[in-house]
């Protein structure tokens, strides 16, 4: 099982790049893939143009407020279990499951410590997993994620986005999930990088793996409110994405 | 005892001497003797010098005193005319063996890359995962100490094809051992076998891949050193007793595929120093009995198709594994997999289609064993992609049968079909899952092999027992939905007695140390009528955990003699909460709150104080921001009891326990309650109510203060003086 995490600043084109990848490793064939939404503004199964069943966030709620009703003689390990499991978004192309909203105020110890475990076991059964996460990075925080291979950090092409993405980088330094390779792309690129920006990468001791040009295909798509996922593979950046996925070994 | 096998053993032994000592020369020279080694994140050091010798490697220089104790060790080579030499002189060239073993793999450690992944399972084609860290080396060491793993198979070489690998590995896994590999021969190994066949491996899995080198043998006995040194309670140096540990617990021997040459001899020397004897393919000479291993020592040639059961029986393994004759692989290393809706054949009930699983007990004349009925229509009457209901109803009959066993068997059918290869399972009762992969359908898996695991293993598990099973397998909703209305009420039936369970009906508690890493020395122990504080675990969850998860955070606890009955004071019970919250707490009473109370987290839903003046207690729910007749707040109240400590008159505990029979039994129980924050209250109306009716007193609900009428403790105590409050007359609290 392989793992790449997508992380980066609001707006920069996570769940965009998530949704490319998804379709490249498809179109690849190289084997099934589990994709995470890990925003708590659940937006990637809009991307991929899916209707989500019910969110992680929401069933722990449900856990957690039906406490002594659950279904007779099912306890909460069991329950959560079923649950998640059935929560499952599935196409042939991949299966989905979306973190949502992370927990509100009480104790949650029992309930996040069930969740790693069913969610660890559940990942194992695919070759990719990929997250789409937000920039605090909460559920590998909470380690409901245990190993990443590849995190990409997207950043605009802009000094402020790549020193958020040098913080980014050093705060995995202080969380407890194994990362192997963090890299750097830049998103909606215009022309050519600017030489204060390849000095700000240098300066952030970050890793460049590549940049996706800015892509008015898909913007008009994502602004009409349509799914990306059916027209990605005519973009431009997709055929950007591609050169960057090769250099990664999938 | 042959001279041949000792003259090979001997000699293995002082090549691999040799060879260790020109490493370690080389890696001196080149990185000094000042440079670190270890394995990864272990507590053990080296674990097998660590064990054996006591001996604390931590640089390359403590490596020379290691190669000393493996020099001292070997013995001469047996000449020409000694015709029988000692098994003693051989059993020392194997422990100076696996001494060699480990300097050459510590060395390895210090190498830039890392020959070894650090994680559980291989990846990127690269197999070898070395030696095990601890966290690693607890989750699995467990399961061999409580008999889920009743060992390990240290295969060495490869088999003559790929086909035989895979299936010896999977009779293995069947037979829930784990599989250690290491030594390749001419570069071919077992575990290579299995990666080109496409068959997963990692610790996940049992099937672990240490390494292609002969010495990374070493990681399987270092494990069992470690088990030895951990679960076993022996300490480092103590070899005797390591050995002894590893020989009455540990079931495990070294499987030899293809040709052995002397180091391959020299390792499986090192092995029966620990008790594990050695089965091989080709022909190696014996070892028969001589009193180290239970039975033979080295047996050899033996057929691949018996390998796996001759291990088994040289071993001594005594468990009986039932096979389950169905057309696919089964054992616990399948459960766990999801089948994906790409590879599913067909679904069953889940949230489409109705369905029940149901085990019930019959007249030992009702029941016809082995009998398996299919009602509906079967997987190949059916197109892929179907979904359809599912019914599993099951009868079964014994001597030994009682009516209290039947959920309890019932449960256990999630776990048994969910070990079938391409069968997945969730849930239970009238919320039951299943689907069947493509794969498992095309190998002649039928609706029917539902009935054949359930009949298979309930014999194998409880034959103690039930005598006979017979199963029905509903398919169509017809009868299904006739059928599901009369199990309901007797599901509900169940429900109503299990209500009933008292501490004093079982012999087991559940610890729970999940908050451990926020309070260490805090142990909660859940009894059937005390759930955990945090409100989120009961007495059931307790066991279900400790059932998904042997080596996790709940253990099963042993009451022992009863020291307290009225306040609930056990004597194994003081010991494991001794033991587990590092020996800062040597007794506690389950049921008080003054004398030695349970410990707090942090975590708790609820807490309870007493008002001294009032002769009663408060208790207050986490929710409640406002004042309490304490003159805390809850989150005041908090800081001072949670982190471990004993405060006698403050109590953290669980919304439910308010109900219990056994609330605060020591002081007179919840008649003592005088306020409680409003929504509690509330809340907790029937119960308080029930409460009332049981204790005699006229409306209790009503003379409890909340804080619409009292936030001061004088203003309680008026309030309950005018409504007459029973604690008022209760005997003074201390």
């Amino acid at each position: 099982m392989k793992t790449i995490a997508i992380s980066g600043k609001g707006g920069t084109g996570k769940s965009t790049l998530a949704t490319l990848i998804i379709r490249w490793l498809r179109d690849k064939g190289l084997g099934s893939i589990l994709a995470v939404d890990a925003d708590s503004n659940v937006n990637l199964n809009e991307l991929l143009g899916v209707k989500l069943k019910e969110t992680i966030g929401s069933i722990r709620e449900e856990m957690k407020t039906m406490s002594s009703n659950l279904p007779a003689g099912m306890n909460k390990a069991q329950f959560l279990e079923y649950k998640i499991q059935a929560s499952l978004v599935e196409t042939p192309d991949f299966d989905l499951i979306a973190m949502g909203r992370p927990e509100g105020p009480g104790c949650y110890c029992y309930a996040n410590n069930l969740l790693r475990e069913i969610l660890k076991c559940l990942s194992q059964n695919y070759e990719y997993v990929v997250i789409d996460n937000e920039a605090g990075m909460e559920h590998l925080s909470r380690r409901t994620v245990q190993k990443i291979d590849y995190l990409l950090i997207v950043s605009d092409p802009c000094p402020r986005g790549i020193q958020t993405s040098g913080k980014i980088s050093r705060l995995l330094k202080e969380l407890d999930t194994r990362v192997d390779e963090k890299l750097l792309i830049i998103n909606r690129l215009k022309d050519s990088l600017p030489p204060s920006i390849l000095k700000t990468i240098q300066e952030e001791n970050l890793t460049l793996l590549g940049t996706i040009p800015e892509d008015e295909m898909l913007l008009e798509t994502d602004q009409k409110g349509l799914p990306i996922w059916p027209v990605l593979r005519s973009t431009k950046s997709y055929m950007a994405l591609d050169t960057l996925m090769r250099k990664l070994s999938l | 005892m042959s001279k041949l096998i000792a003259t090979r053993a001997i000699r293995g032994a002082y090549k691999l001497v040799e060879r260790a000592e020109r490493e370690l020369k080389k890696a001196i020279e080149e990185k000094g003797p000042e440079t670190k080694v270890e394995f990864p994140n272990t507590g053990y050091y080296l674990p097998i010098s660590y064990g054996i010798l006591g001996l604390k490697v931590q640089k390359l220089k403590d490596l020379l005193l290691l190669l000393e104790e493996a020099k001292k060790l070997l013995p001469p080579l047996p000449n020409e005319k000694l015709w029988l030499p000692y098994l003693g002189h051989t059993l020392d060239a194997g422990m100076a063996t696996l001494f060699a073993d480990e300097i050459i793999e510590a060395i390895k450690y210090t190498q830039d890359p890392l020959p070894y992944l650090p994680e559980s399972s291989p990846r990127d084609g690269f197999l070898w995962l070395g030696a095990a860290s601890d966290v690693i080396m607890r989750e699995r060491g467990i399961e061999f100490v409580d008999g889920t793993a009743p060992g390990f198979a240290a295969c060495v070489g490869y088999c003559p094809t790929n086909e035989i690998a895979v299936k010896i590995a999977r009779e293995l896994q069947e037979k829930n051992l784990y599989v250690f590999m290491s030594a390749a021969t001419e570069g071919k190994s077992m575990a290579k076998q299995l990666e080109e066949e496409g068959i997963q491996m990692g610790w996940e899995t049992r099937l672990v891949p240490f390494g292609d080198d002969v010495t990374a043998t070493v990681h399987s006995l270092g494990f069992a050193t470690r088990v030895a040194l951990s679960f076993g309670g022996a300490q480092p140096g103590d070899y005797q007793r390591i050995l002894r540990y590893n020989k009455n617990r540990v079931f495990a021997f070294v499987l030899a595929f293809g040709p052995v040459d002397d180091e391959k001899h020299a390792q499986a020397a090192g092995a029966i120093n620990y008790g594990f004897p050695t089965i091989a393919d080709t022909d190696i000479d014996k070892i028969l009995p001589t009193g180290i291993c239970t039975y033979e020592h080295v047996v050899s040639p033996v057929p691949h198709e018996k390998i796996v059961s001759k291990a088994i029986e040289v071993r001594g393994l005594k468990i009986t594994i039932t096979k389950v004759p169905v057309p696919v692989s089964y054992g616990p290393a399948f459960q766990g997999e999801r089948i994906r809706k790409e590879d599913m054949y067909v679904e069953l009930a889940g949230t489409s289609k109705p369905g029940f699983e149901f085990l019930t007990s019959k007249n030992m004349d009702e029941v016809e064993d082995g009998k398996i009925e299919v009602i509906g229509p079967e997987i190949d009457e059916v197109e892929e992609g179907a979904q359809l209901p599912l019914a599993i109803w099951v009868e079964v009959a014994g001597r030994e049968m009682q009516p209290d066993f039947e959920p309890i068997l019932e449960r256990h059918i999630h776990d048994f079909i969910n070990c079938a290869n391409g069968v997945f399972h969730m849930g239970q009762r009238d919320i039951n899952w299943i689907r069947v992969s493509k794969e498992a359908k095309q190998k002649g898996f039928k609706f029917k092999h539902f009935g054949t695991i359930i009949h298979a293993k309930l014999h194998g598990e409880f034959g103690k027992i039930v005598d006979k099973v017979q199963v029905k397998i509903y398919t169509r909703e017809e009868e299904i939905l006739k059928l599901i209305g009369t199990v309901r009420k007797v599901y509900h039936f169940r429900d109503e007695r299990l209500a009933d369970l008292t501490d004093e009906a079982v012999e087991i508690f559940y610890s729970c140390t999940l908050c451990q890493s926020f309070a260490p020395n805090h142990v909660c122990i859940i009894t059937p009528e005390r759930s955990g504080l945090c409100g989120a675990y009961n007495w059931l969850d307790g066991k279900a955990a400790y059932q998904i998860n042997p080596a996790g955070p709940n253990q099963p606890v042993k009451k022992g003699r009863v020291i307290d009955p009225l306040r609930g004071q056990w004597e194994e019970i003081n010991k494991f909460v001794y033991n587990y919250s590092h020996k800062t707490l040597e007794r506690f009473n389950a049921y008080s709150i003054i004398e030695y109370p349970m410990t707090s987290c942090g975590c708790f839903e609820c807490i309870s104080c007493i008002l001294p003046s009032t002769n009663g207690i408060m208790t207050v729910y986490r929710d409640y921001a406002g004042m309490t007749p304490s003159g805390m707040k809850f989150s005041t109240l908090a800081g001072n009891i949670g982190g471990g400590v004993q405060t006698p008159g403050f109590l953290g505990h669980s919304k439910h326990y308010i109900g219990s029979n056994k609330f605060i039994r020591a002081e007179g129980g919840a008649k003592r309650i005088v306020w409680m924050n409003r929504a509690l209250k509330e809340e907790l109306e029937p119960v308080l109510r029930r409460i009332g009716e049981k204790e005699g007193i006229n409306g209790f609900f009503e003379m409890i203060a909340d804080e619409t009428v009292a936030i001061t403790e004088e203003e309680v105590l008026d309030y309950i003086t005018k409504k007459n409050h029973p604690a008022l007359s209760l005997p003074p609290m201390f």
